[in-house]
């Protein structure tokens, strides 16, 4: 009897073990995919660039959209994952202490997120560790894809290594800030206000829009945008197909992009054994998004049918429609969806509109689709989910619940969060000669100056392409 | 340089594979040399980068 039961005890310990490598090795491959998933977006983005951009800048906009991704994921690696771990309770903790979850502050952040001395065993290949690589991959496509929104908006006049630095300090500073604040069980937005931001509306689409209007402010518009009396022209990009599918890759990317704020059960990192959550560790499952993201986009695409019959802002109304729920796609129903993404549809263009009025020639939409709309769903998350728990059950008993004034906070946080480091750092790349391309070069055309290469056979160029 | 163990029974245990880096280099001061590198060899792609930039805007 007694080895009978010491033969099932045997038995039960390795069940167990197989079942905690199998749900190990599923985690793994879960976060790996949404990897691959995120690049899609920057495909979408490369695409989108391109086609809107004039057959003389086709290769230069490219060549700018690729630079922007490589170096923000080669500084996410060497400084920006660092951010995110070292400032979740900074400043109103000045010293970078660890929050209530002990999983955050600088001391942490020392140990697991800095390429040299002890860390680095948690910053390459490891034999015991099969999270710390997937996860920074995931954020390091969050930082890129932060980076690629903002790019859209310069298009045809800033200059490739101004942008780059541009794009370097948005990718990891801004968004790894954002993200340590508003996205991370610790940070002080979600702790203090209760701000809840699943699906990254303000910590990545609010900050890179917003950032993308503090770069355009000091770039100023492309030649011929406006006239001497303050009108603008329509500068049509020369592939609207290109543009279009651009953007339907962008929508398949955003599919690994908001699997990836998940976080499953099971793990050593897990909030729970047996449950998925938000990284907020509030409930969450994959069959949320299944609902919630087709009818978002379908929404979105809808709503900028009814204002605009043009399929290239149908399809940024799909996009805006997603960004415009995404901070509540964890606990939104499906009608809540249609009706949110349909508005978010509707009143994108008249935002672009507005903004183009105020002389500002944002080329893609970006600062509206991105900004205005990311801002739109933490406002409308905050009425609508008023009083939800900020916190799963893990969460100390002063957590702070879901509430309008919260998400108008943190609205307020990531618009800043965007707008001045864009704004800043600008000015000093302006000043330093690197901003703006010269006007004179702008009507040549860029890959003529620039590009030992040409986008299509000349035979294909007719005389008004790059008009 | 080279690899930093000459078997890998040591570092295999009941509990699996011990929590430890498995790159050329782990455990050294390596990887900070290399990232040094690598940080030099960003910045100077992008100081060329921008030099030749210039010219082209001339």
């Amino acid at each position: 009897m007694e080895d009978q039961i010491l033969a099932l005890t045997a038995d039960v310990a390795a069940i167990k073990s197989a079942a905690q490598v199998t749900n190990t090795m599923f985690a793994e491959m879960y976060y790996y995919v949404t990897i691959p998933l995120m690049v899609l977006i920057h495909a979408g983005f490369l695409l989108y660039e391109m086609g809107a951009t004039r057959v003389k800048n086709v290769l230069s906009s490219g060549m700018k959209n690729l630079l922007a991704f490589a170096f923000t994921i080669a500084a996410w690696y060497v400084f920006g994952w660092w951010f995110y771990w070292a400032l979740p309770t900074w400043p109103l903790d000045l010293a970078a202490g660890a929050g209530y979850m002990e999983i955050s502050g600088t001391g942490y952040a020392n140990a697991i997120a800095l390429p040299w001395g002890d860390s680095a065993q948690y910053m390459g290949p490891n034999m015991a560790d099969n999270a710390s690589g997937v996860f920074w991959g995931a954020f390091a496509l969050f930082a890129a894809t932060t980076a690629s929104i903002a790019s859209g908006a310069l298009i045809e006049r800033i200059q490739t290594v101004g942008f780059v630095i541009c794009a370097i300090v948005l990718g990891t500073a801004a968004w790894g800030t954002a993200a340590a604040w508003g996205w991370h069980a610790d940070g002080w937005l979600v702790t203090k206000f209760g701000y809840h931001d699943f699906g990254a509306a303000g910590l990545v689409h609010a900050v890179a829009g917003f950032f993308a209007l503090g770069v355009l402010m000091n770039l100023g518009p492309r030649v011929g945008k406006f006239n001497a009396d303050g009108s603008a022209n329509h500068i049509a990009g020369h592939n609207m197909p290109l543009t279009v599918t651009g953007l339907m890759l962008i929508i398949v990317g955003f599919f690994g992009f908001l699997m990836a704020c998940i976080i499953l059960p099971g793990e050593g990192w897990s909030w729970y054994a047996d449950k998925g959550t938000t990284i907020y560790g509030t409930p969450m499952t994959l069959s949320a998004l299944g609902f919630n993201i087709p009818l978002a986009a379908a929404g979105g695409i809808i709503g900028a049918w009814v204002i605009t019959r043009d399929p290239f802002w149908m399809m940024s109304g799909c996009l805006a429609g997603i960004i415009s729920v995404a901070a509540g796609l964890d606990v939104y129903f499906g009608s809540t969806v249609i009706a949110v993404s349909m508005v978010a549809g509707m009143i994108l263009k008249p935002c672009a509109n507005w903004l183009e009025g105020l002389g500002i020639d944002d080329a893609v939409g970006a600062v509206t689709v991105h900004g205005t709309i990311g801002l739109f769903g933490l406002l409308v998350l905050g009425i609508l989910g008023s009083g939800m728990p900020g916190l799963g059950a893990f969460a100390p008993e002063d957590t702070v619940a879901i509430s309008f004034f919260g998400q108008l906070v943190g609205a307020v946080v990531m618009f800043l969060l965007g707008f001045v480091p864009g704004y800043v750092v600008s000015w000093l790349v302006d000043k330093a000669g690197m901003l703006r391309i010269p006007d004179a070069v702008q009507e040549k055309g860029l890959d003529s100056v620039k590009v030992p290469a040409q986008a299509y056979p000349e035979s294909m160029i007719s005389s008004g392409s790059d008009s | 340089m080279g690899y930093f163990a000459e078997s890998f029974a040591e570092l295999y245990n009941a509990d699996g594979w011990i929590d430890m880096g498995m790159f050329i280099g782990a455990g050294s001061s390596a990887a900070g040399w290399w990232t040094v590198i690598a940080v030099v060899m960003l910045l100077a792609v992008l100081a060329k980068g921008n030099s030749d930039e210039q010219d082209h805007y001339k």
